[in-house]
């Protein structure tokens, strides 16, 4: 029987932030990974703020950067409006997940941690109501591990903390559903793109984000509610704009699962168990970026978990202060970010082009911000013009 | 009960966060589904981004 102080289910940016974390602060960590090969297949866009890395106090490997990103392209539903937004939240990456998560996961070793790869967690231990540790099979083998505190960073499938009797399942409503293909032959500069329309992409956008010379993640996601599936979406998008796309191939096909509604906090934390990451919706509303807002929670989990490993005190009473740090630092601007994603799933095309054509470049950048303040004035005159929009945009005003 | 064809499936685990009961489990490259869980609810074939999965009302296996 193996014993640790924490046990983290799942390697990716969150679990291996989370094991990081905790070994710093003294635990003995244990992180297991189904996958042989830490990053692989890649589930995912690959985007990356630079602002991140500072708030993370870590710096970038230039080998997990694809390409560097300076800005964002945001294209109007009639494709009349390219709204270029150059500044210091559109300065980033788009990175190898291949290579940026073995990265973490090498860090989290370099600082102590053991790293179990090709270990599928299975199930969770409970001793007297509380979760003990995990079972999974290692190399084709039944292990059982033990701790007192595990935590679930298994991404969108969220297995381990339902396991554990805390209620993470994604609905339709509130989830994305994502379809990707690396392509070649694609032009590209430094900027990432973003199409807006609910017609081709309901609920969601089309993205084109640069992975370096002519190749690129050109990608869909939709909202649950909306048949038939992504892929349809992302074929027929790409048919339809052979003058943006006719010459690309297809080199690689990526999808998953992107819960989109509000973040978890409290509901994220039981006995003996925290969720974090993507694993407990941990995910930007509106663009769908979930692997800093993973890497954030990662380390707040660790960081909880180890102290309260090292003190025995992994109660829920007490493991509650990680939800208590989330609701401090993240969640009040992930939930105004809900709000608007409500608002924009509403508009019709014609009102997305409307406001497009009324807003400029630094508008829409506050607006997608969240900034709705900045842009109140400019909204207001839009309304008088577009009375129908007053009832799907007072949710934000 | 679903039925996953494996020759479309891009094991992106979209089908396991969605389900209610916990019926599927995402191996390495392929998706065990547990026809005894099941309740046939419907979810997970909406979810799937790339349409491999087929329900069947009311079976158990196949
Ligand atoms: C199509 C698509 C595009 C996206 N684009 C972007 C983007 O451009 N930028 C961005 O920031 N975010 C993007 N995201 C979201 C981002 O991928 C996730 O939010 C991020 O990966 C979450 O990190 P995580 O560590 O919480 O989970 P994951 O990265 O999913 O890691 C979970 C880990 O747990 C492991 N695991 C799962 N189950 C088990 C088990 N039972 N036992 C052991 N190990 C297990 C997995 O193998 C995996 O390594 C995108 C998502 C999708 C689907
Ligand atoms: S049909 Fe419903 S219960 Fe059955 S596997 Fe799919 S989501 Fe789960
Ligand atoms: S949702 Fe579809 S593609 Fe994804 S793992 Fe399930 S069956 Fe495979």
């Amino acid at each position: 029987m193996d014993k640790y102080d924490v046990i983290i289910a799942g390697c990716g940016p969150c679990g291996a932030m989370a094991a990081r974390a905790a070994a710093k602060a003294g635990a003995k960590v244990l992180a297991l990974d189904r996958r042989k090969e830490l990053g692989a297949p890649v589930r995912c866009g690959e985007g990356i703020g630079l602002h991140w890395m500072d708030e993370l106090g870590l710096k970038m490997n230039p080998k997990a950067v694809s390409a560097e990103i300076n800005g964002s392209v945001l294209v109007s539903p009639d494709w009349k409006r390219r709204v270029v937004i150059r500044n210091k939240e559109t300065k980033g990456f788009v990175v190898d997940r291949k290579v940026f998560d073995k990265d973490l996961a090498i860090e989290a070793g370099r600082c102590g941690a053991d790293i179990s790869v090709h270990s599928e967690v299975y199930d969770v231990i409970k001793e007297g109501g509380k979760i003990a540790g995990v079972k999974a099979i290692v190399d084709g083998k039944k292990h059982e591990f033990h701790a007192p505190v595990v935590i679930a960073a298994d991404g969108g499938e969220s297995t381990i903390a339902r396991l554990a009797g805390l209620n993470t399942t994604a609905t339709l409503y509130d989830t994305d559903f994502g379809v990707e293909y690396e392509m070649v032959n694609v032009d590209c500069v430094d900027l990432i793109e973003v199409y807006f329309s609910n017609a081709d992409a309901p609920r969601g956008y089309v993205w084109i984000f640069p992975k370096g010379k002519d190749v690129a993640n050109v990608g869909v996601g939709i909202g649950g509610l909306h048949a038939p599936n992504a892929k349809y979406y992302l074929d027929k998008w790409i048919k339809a704009h052979p003058e943006r796309l006719g010459k690309a191939k297809t080199v690689a096909i990526k999808g998953g699962i992107i819960p989109v509604g509000a973040p978890m906090t409290d509901e994220a934390v039981g006995e003996g168990i925290i969720a974090a990451g993507t694993a407990a919706h941990q995910v930007d509303p509106i663009h769908g970026g979930g692997i800093c807002l993973a890497m954030e929670a990662g380390k707040i989990a660790g960081e909880v978990a180890a102290k309260n490993a090292l003190a025995k005190t992994c109660d829920r009473a007490h493991l509650l202060e990680y939800a208590e740090i989330y609701k401090k630092v993240r969640e009040p601007k992930l939930l105004k970010r809900l709000k608007l994603r409500k608002v924009l799933e509403k508009l019709s095309d014609d009102d997305f082009n409307a406001i497009f054509h009324h807003l400029d470049d630094k508008d829409i950048d506050n607006l997608l911000k969240s900034n709705f303040a900045a842009v109140v004035g400019k909204m207001t005159s839009l309304l008088i013009t577009k009375p129908g929009l007053i009832k799907t945009m007072s949710g934000l005003l | 009960m679903i039925e996953v064809n494996k020759n479309l499936c891009i094991y992106c685990g979209a089908c396991v966060g969605v389900c209610p009961v916990l019926a599927n489990r995402l191996r390495e490259t392929w998706i065990d589904h547990d026809p005894q869980k099941c309740i046939d609810c419907g979810i997970c074939p909406k979810a799937c981004p790339v349409a491999a999965i087929t329900l069947h009302k009311g079976k158990k296996s196949l």
